[in-house]
């Protein structure tokens, strides 16, 4: 149970005067600060402004948030690295911070040696620590390098020592600070096979992480940060369809808005827009049901006023841009000018992910006339199949029967 | 910050032992480095204070002697050296980890204890082979080294402290300790001290317990306590001051460091 009430952290900023008042001890600070308020506030920057969060015991809370929201200030102050200059925060549980896995770490050392340093770091004796190295170093997949200096590790195999010793500490509150990022795909399944099995035994997890798909994934529960306050508090899916669909707008501020930038950047691909002109799409809704397998619905109005016959597509980008998949029409009159078609997908073959729709306009010659990716996200929420995270975003259509039915 | 230091001792063990294992771990001469320190020290001094200015040790072979004195002050200097910047040099740790902050400049200390073993095993070989031995008052020796570690704690306390908001420490620190050194009775004995200057000599807490530790190793002599009277005193002041600064201001260490 982690209880965060009316949180506030302020930094100091800048040097000389700033670096005097922190020097002085904390009764007296408080004095001066008492004092003097006003003169004591200067140079001073809230990250964290007067933030209140219950964690129930047991729990897995996303945070998410632009660079600077505040995300690993909350977790510092949630891990007691630092302390929150108004508020409180009462924890109950054995806590384990992971804001690096290679902290501590020295490469001179060992990776036997490291891993007593660490644990012993985290709070787990030298006695402890033994009897459970074996099992660490099995985790780690180091166990023929466990008695060569770290300097000879790769840091794919440093960062897998660091996440493996974090497995022994029994900790009942983990807090993880985007370090998922490092090591290769088949160790980050087991990191997170491990995060799994960890909260499926009651374990307390604070995720943060940019990586949208992972905090889907591995949470229930998502804090949105922005400049250091609570944007929004929800349950994951519903956060994330959002969050996303936000920052896909702040990402969009900086992409020409008239049509004729537009045409301008013609053909330069990677843009959230682009196409050969001559027929513009002036509008796309994307209306998608909460129900899990369900479909989704796409209205889109276009101004042609050349063409006599257009297709149209839509299809899917992932968080990272790859195409995941898509649908054309087949050939369709538009009697000119500007009009609209619907378009249903139904049901949407698409797995657990946050995915971005694309849609365009083609003439019957094959070129692309205007193509536009939508800034509002779909989220496809975990359907709870045994597949979970592997095998991709496209769900494969398939019927079951065992071998001997006569159907 | 005690309470939460002592249950996590094991900590200041594991820090320790790491600082052990990480100094000789890329050096031929390893353990050596420790008994070298003082070795250098004593042999300029003996040059200095027993061929050039002749000090009058009471007898006693003036390198046994000086050594008595180097034991202590070597502990001194390490720990000084070393546990001041503790803190500001591990920032990586301090800024994301949650640990007492205090085991970083204690197992500074506790790497200085074990040199400190070494060199008091140099002594011993030293007071065999060109002095009388060592004396029977060596048990009061427990008791000085506890006096000297208390004492050093609080200083390396408090100057880890503020080196976190002021790095200037880290490079005034080698600084004091030398000039410490000549107004030190270690290499040359309290009774070599002009009386004019007496009163202020033992105003520095080191005087007495360098002279003690000259009387119980080589003099056979037991502890005197008024000399013992500054050390004391200068103990509990800098144990008191250190602990407080320390404890008042460690939980800013990551926003600053």
């Amino acid at each position: 149970m982690i209880e965060i009430e009316n949180v506030t952290k302020t930094y100091r900023v800048g040097v000389g005067r700033a670096r005097f008042r922190e020097m002085l001890p904390s009764p007296l600070d408080r004095l001066v600060g008492r004092a003097f308020p006003r003169w004591w506030s200067r140079d001073s920057f809230d990250a964290l402004k007067d933030v209140s969060l219950a964690i129930p015991r047991g729990a897995s809370l996303g945070v998410i948030g632009h660079n600077g929201a505040g995300k690993t200030t909350l977790l510092r102050v949630i891990a007691g690295v630092t302390v929150a200059t108004r508020g409180r925060v009462t924890i109950s549980g054995r806590v384990a911070a992971l804001i690096d896995l290679l902290v501590g770490f020295h490469p001179d050392l060992t990776g036997r040696e490291n891993a007593y340093v660490y644990a012993a770091l985290h709070g787990l004796g030298r006695r402890a620590m033994a009897s459970r190295m074996n099992e660490v170093l099995e985790f780690a997949e180091i166990m023929e390098f466990a008695d060569t200096p770290l300097k000879r590790y790769s840091a794919g195999m440093s960062a897998r020592l660091g996440f493996a010793i974090i497995t022994a500490l029994d900790a009942e509150v983990l807090l993880i600070d985007e370090v998922l990022a490092v090591g290769d795909a088949g160790f980050q399944r087991k990191c997170v096979a491990w995060l799994d099995s960890y909260r499926a035994a009651g374990g307390t997890l604070v995720f943060v992480s940019h990586n949208l798909g992972l905090v889907r994934s591995m949470t229930e529960r998502i804090v949105w940060l922005d400049h250091g306050t609570v944007m929004e508090d929800g349950r994951t899916a519903d956060v994330l369809a959002r969050y996303a669909t936000a920052s896909e707008r702040r990402q969009d501020a900086t992409t020409p808005a008239s049509h004729d930038d537009v045409e301008k950047l013609m053909q330069s691909r990677g843009l959230h827009r682009w196409g050969a002109g001559g027929a513009r799409l002036e509008q796309a809704h994307v209306w998608q049901s909460d129900e899990i397998g369900s479909g989704l619905e796409v209205a889109i109005n276009y101004d042609a006023d050349g063409l006599a016959e257009a297709l149209f597509c839509i299809g899917f980008v992932d968080e990272s841009g790859r195409e995941v998949g898509g649908a054309a029409s087949p050939p369709m009159k538009i009697a000119g000018g500007s009009g609209a078609i619907r378009c249903s997908i139904r049901p949407l073959p698409l797995r657990t992910g946050v995915y971005f729709p694309v849609v365009g306009i083609i003439s019957p010659d094959g070129v692309v006339r205007d193509r536009w990716r939508l800034d509002r996200a779909v989220v496809v929420p975990v359907s709870g199949s045994a597949l979970g995270e592997t095998f991709g975003p496209v769900e494969i259509p398939a019927v079951w029967s065992t071998a001997g039915d006569p159907s | 910050m005690i309470r939460a230091l002592w249950s996590r001792r094991h900590l200041v063990w594991a820090l320790t032992r790491r600082q052990y294992d990480l100094r000789y771990r890329q050096s031929v001469m390893g353990l050596a480095w420790a008994v070298l320190a003082p070795l250098t020290t004593l042999g300029v001094a003996t040059v200095v204070f027993d061929r050039v200015v002749r000090v009058d040790t009471g007898g006693s072979s003036y390198a046994v002697f000086a050594l008595a004195g180097l034991v202590p002050w070597t502990f001194l200097t390490t720990a000084m050296n070393q546990g001041v910047q503790s803190v500001a040099i591990a920032q990586q740790v301090v800024t994301r980890l949650a640990f007492p902050r205090a085991a970083l400049p204690l197992s500074m200390i506790g790497v200085s204890l074990v040199d400190l073993l070494v060199s008091l095993g140099l002594f011993g070989i030293f007071a065999y082979t060109f002095g009388d031995g060592i004396p029977g008052t060596v048990v009061w020796l427990p008791l000085l080294l506890i006096i000297e570690a208390a004492f050093v704690t609080g200083i390396v306390l408090l100057g880890a402290a503020v080196n976190v908001f002021a790095r200037d420490v880290r490079v005034a620190v080698p600084l004091i300790v030398q000039l410490w050194l000549f107004v030190t009775p270690v290499l040359y004995p309290l009774s070599a001290v002009p009386p004019g200057l007496r009163r202020w000599f033992d105003l520095n807490p080191m005087t007495g317990l360098v002279e003690t530790f000259h009387a119980v190793l080589v003099r056979g002599r037991a502890p005197d306590p008024a000399l013992l009277v500054p050390a004391l005193v200068g103990t509990a002041v800098a144990l008191f001051a250190g602990t407080w600064y320390f404890a008042a201001t460690e939980s800013r260490f990551a926003d600053v460091i």
